[in-house]
């Protein structure tokens, strides 16, 4: 059940047109991206072969056997389609809207990739220097981005809350040396110490995730720790602390909650970080290993072949397009938790 | 700083013993010369004009050796000092440079050689032989500050001996075939009368010193961090000489310096550079087009050359659990599709290179061919070596162990091609996982023998070399070259016998032999090879009818072996002034194939 309070915000946060429909923007983008398999995928939705019904999109592969095709790695749908055409037997193939998955080299006879946009050959951004379907690339893209900025955020948050309300409640010896602890990480330049990392052992989505987290949660302990410091001092936790409640109770259930808005506030700002520093090194080459579809090393092809425009295009305009949403929604977020408008204090 | 006195006072010791030995030259030498080889360039090419050429970065420094003397710059000062002798570059033959003649002695590792007594220092000083033992002390100085040549003249050069004022014999540390005696023991000379002081700041004190040399250009002027200008030397001791006419024609050459490519090639455009090579495909199927090249201003020339090729290619650890069984190995070369790498992505401008040796004249086996990209074969291969099960990704397992192998490369220009490479080999049941490093890093992967497969070129030599890359003597260990680990008794015997062998023949059958076998291991896996140069000229640059040589790198280079072109200065006037009319010449766009290697 949502607190009258948080119903308020919710409710202003709705009235805040351009943020709300941010918001649900990128939650069907997200959404979407969770689904690609469905929609953008070298394998079809369907196939029926022979009164039998397939669902190729999910689980594992079909080797070309199962089809009566006469290799055992995966099916090559296009081909089965085609055939199926020409045989007409009944047998058909339904497939997504975008036929390529991220992975594929597509190459047309007589000409060399990258191709530009194309209704005909279905790439409707064209493809890029390996004849990737660049479409395909930026929905996983996206996809890998997104869940790797959540899951950063996860990891920042959990790590900054729990040190930050620790400094505040305990304050004295433990809040001065993590003070200067997170003082000096702060200064460390974490993007050289990835690619550093990253030139010995080549990252995975979680080690590299978990290498940023490990430097980017100090930002959040600042502002816990304040709230902390003021809500300690308060009647209620006062009450609570008489009453006879633990330290974490305190924690968790008093200060936690009251202290979140501060913290929500930067939740689309802390996804934009995320989404950025993933980008950025994946554009350096020090992000996730090729060929992991990457808006990053989208931008990086595009950049050094500028002549095939749209590779760039493709891959800003989505970049800036997410960014944007992220931001109507954080500015929409923060008029939203503005004190001033619901001010509780007595 | 001990050792290094130490290292000065032995030097000096055996600098001293080696002046004042008196020897006598022994009898019955045949000394030997060649003036009967064809020339390469056109006798009758006009001489003078101006060519202009740009370099991307200004040299640290214009000496030879030492600190950051490693620049491509280097080698413009390097190809205006000749060597004792030269090799012919169409047919390989031992030819005269500063030495006339050339006799061999019976312990197979001594050259005696006569020096040209008319061979002169760019200030009018006389080569002597003093200039030859005065490289060695140079050579071994720690003063220059370069352990490598301080390392090569001490261990393979053991001593030059001075007979008179220009005679001279060189010993060697190993036997070697007579031509490739003069390759890695014939020294060049360095001129004593000029560096008057060989101390502790020799390299800051010679930093820009521009030092007399031998060739046939000297730099004239410097524009510090601008450009570089050579100048041809009017009365060249060496200009009437068989080998050089027609060739170095321009008055002067001069190296601007332009920091990107891409604005090297719009002045290009305009006329103020003559030349450019357009070896990349983006240039050359893409920029190099238009109005300029429609109206024959501006001609493309695409020139198959037959050099040493850099052995390129995917090498595979054969200490790997997996890759230890040579099935696996061919299998693997089969599922690797590098033919559609190079019908696509890399559109048909490379050629697929066939084994490790290419280019080496009858030392490469030409019979060989690299295992081709045939799926059949490698799912047979694999069925039959107990990898026949599939997992649910198509991936091929053994007893739980999957079919899956990390394949480190360095260059992320690279990272299309293994892309594609990785898709055509899932067919196969093979998962290649794709980990790239920075070229460090990679190197260091590499000489830890830590990779499973890598992809990787070694830089080319005179002969092929096979005991630094597949001796047993340097598998299983870190910071060697054998990164494949060979390990193969017969091989090591072959190559035991190709080391020691002095009968080019014998050596030959033991190159050809030995090419084999590590065919047949499946070790190396070939991938790419560039078998020609390309690039495109003003219309005034004018070539013999065939522009270059069988060794020729790049068409437009004005030093060393080529400088076959020549300015055409009233056509230069004429197009320069035509290029706003709209005069039309035939669009030129030659391909010249008398060096291309006929596969079988």
């Amino acid at each position: 059940m949502l607190s009258p309070q948080a119903k308020r915000r919710w409710q202003r946060f709705k009235s805040l047109k351009r943020g709300y429909y941010s918001f649900i923007a990128l939650c069907v983008l997200i959404l979407l991206s969770l689904f690609a398999e469905l929609w953008v995928n070298n394998r079809p939705l369907i196939v029926s072969y022979n009164d039998e019904i397939y669902f190729p999109s999910y689980g594992d592969i079909l080797p070309g056997s199962t089809f009566g095709l006469d290799y055992a790695w995966e099916t090559n749908y296009r081909e089965l389609s085609e055939k199926f055409k020409q045989e007409n037997n009944g047998n058909w193939v339904f497939g997504p809207i975008i036929p390529y998955n991220p992975f594929e080299n597509h190459f047309i006879e007589g000409e060399y990739p990258p191709y530009p946009p194309s209704m005909e050959n279905k790439h409707y951004l064209g493809t890029d220097m390996a004849g990737r379907d660049i479409l395909s690339r930026l929905v996983y893209g996206f996809r890998i981005a997104i869940l790797f900025s959540l899951f950063l955020l996860v990891i920042t948050y959990v790590i900054g809350i729990v040190i930050g309300a620790l400094m505040g409640f305990l304050g004295g010896k433990f809040d001065l040396v993590f003070q200067r602890i997170i003082e000096i990480l702060s200064n460390v330049p974490i993007l050289y110490i990835i690619m550093i990392v990253a030139s010995i052992i080549t990252p995975n989505f979680w080690t590299l995730a978990v290498m940023l987290g490990a430097f980017s949660w100090m930002g959040l302990t600042w502002y816990m720790r304040t709230e902390t410091y003021r809500e300690n001092t308060r009647e209620y936790v006062l009450a609570a602390r008489a009453i006879g409640a633990s330290n974490w109770r305190i924690i968790l259930k008093h200060i936690l909650p009251n202290s979140v808005s501060i913290l929500v506030t930067f939740f689309p700002f802390s996804v934009v970080s995320g989404i950025t520093a993933l980008t950025s090194l994946d554009y350096l080459g020090f992000g996730l290993p090729a060929p992991t579809p990457s808006w990053g090393e989208l931008l990086q092809q595009g950049t050094s072949n500028l002549d095939y425009i749209w590779i760039a295009a493709s891959a800003v305009v989505a970049l800036t397009i997410v960014l944007t949403l992220v931001t109507f929604i954080g500015e929409a977020i923060r008029e939203a938790f503005d004190p001033k408008k619901f001010s509780y204090f007595s | 700083m001990n050792i290094l006195k130490h290292l000065a006072l032995l030097c000096s010791g055996i600098l001293f013993s080696l002046l004042t030995s008196a020897d006598s030259l022994p009898e019955n030498l045949e000394w030997q010369t060649n003036n009967d080889a064809p020339i390469w360039a056109n006798p009758n090419a006009q001489k003078g004009g101006v060519f202009t050429d740009f370099i991307l970065s200004f040299p640290p420094t214009l000496r030879n050796v030492g600190p950051d003397s490693n620049s491509s710059f280097r080698s413009h000062i390097n190809a205006n000092q000749l060597g004792l002798v030269n090799f012919h570059p169409n047919t390989l033959e031992v030819i005269p440079e500063l030495a006339t003649e050339w006799a061999y002695d019976k312990d197979g590792k001594t050259v005696y050689y006569r020096i040209n007594p008319k061979a002169r220092w760019s200030d009018g000083v006389s080569v002597t032989a003093d200039d030859f033992l005065f490289t060695l002390e140079f050579m071994r100085s720690p003063h220059i500050n370069a352990p490598w040549y301080n390392n090569y003249y001490t261990e393979q050069i053991i001593s030059v001996k001075k007979y008179d004022s220009h005679t001279i014999s060189i010993t060697g540390a190993v036997e070697r075939p007579k031509d490739e005696l003069h390759y890695y023991y014939g020294i060049n000379p360095t001129p004593k009368h000029f560096y008057k002081t060989l101390d502790e700041n020799w390299v800051k004190q010679y930093n820009w010193k521009i030092v007399p040399n031998t060739g046939p250009y000297q730099i004239s002027q410097i524009k510090n961090g601008k450009q570089i200008e050579f100048k041809r030397k009017d009365n060249w001791w060496a200009k009437d000489f068989k080998y050089n006419l027609g060739r170095f024609n321009a008055d002067k050459i001069i190296f601007k310096v332009i920091r990107d490519v891409n604005i090297a090639y719009s002045h290009f455009e305009k006329g103020n550079i003559d030349t450019f090579t357009l070896v990349q495909p983006e240039f050359w199927h893409n920029k190099a087009t238009g109005a300029l090249y429609d109206k024959g201003l501006i001609e493309k020339f695409l020139f198959y050359n037959d050099m040493p090729r850099s052995s390129s290619g995917v090498f595979i650890n054969q200490d790997h659990p997996i890759l230890k069984e040579k099935n696996i190995r061919i299998a693997l070369a089969h599922a690797m599709n590098f033919e559609k790498v190079i019908n696509t992505v890399l559109r048909n401008d490379y050629e697929r290179l066939q084994a490790f040796h290419t280019g080496y004249g009858k030392y490469s086996n030409n019979k060989i061919k690299a295992r081709e990209f045939n799926l059949k074969k490698a799912n047979e291969i694999l069925d039959n070596s107990n990898w026949s099960e599939r997992d649910g990704k198509g991936i091929r397992i053994k007893e739980g162990q999957r079919l899956s192998l990390n394949l480190v490369y360095g260059r992320k220009e690279h990272t299309e091609r293994w892309a594609i490479i990785k898709q055509d080999a899932l067919k196969a049941g093979i998962e290649i996982n794709l980990v790239l490093q920075d070229s460090s890093a990679h190197y260091k992967t590499i000489m830890q023998k830590q990779h499973d497969m890598t992809s990787l070129g070694w830089s080319t030599g005179f002969r092929p070399a096979y005991w630094q890359h597949f001796h047993s003597d340097n598998a299983h260990k870190p910071q060697t070259n054998n990164i494949t680990n060979m390990d193969n008794p017969k091989i090591d015997e072959l190559i035991t016998s190709y080391r020691s062998a002095t009968d080019t023949t014998k050596r030959i059958k033991l190159a050809n032999d030995l090419e084999m076998l590590i065919h047949e291991t499946g070790a190396f896996i070939p991938d790419f090879k560039v078998p020609y140069t390309r690039g495109a000229h003003w219309r005034w640059i004018k070539f013999p009818d065939v522009p270059g040589t069988k060794n020729t790198g790049n068409l437009y280079s004005p030093f060393g072996n080529g400088g076959l072109f020549w300015i055409d200065n009233k056509m230069k006037i004429e197009t320069k002034s035509s290029r706003k009319s709209k005069t039309k010449y035939p669009a030129v766009n030659k391909v010249f194939d008398q060096f291309k290697v006929k596969e079988s």
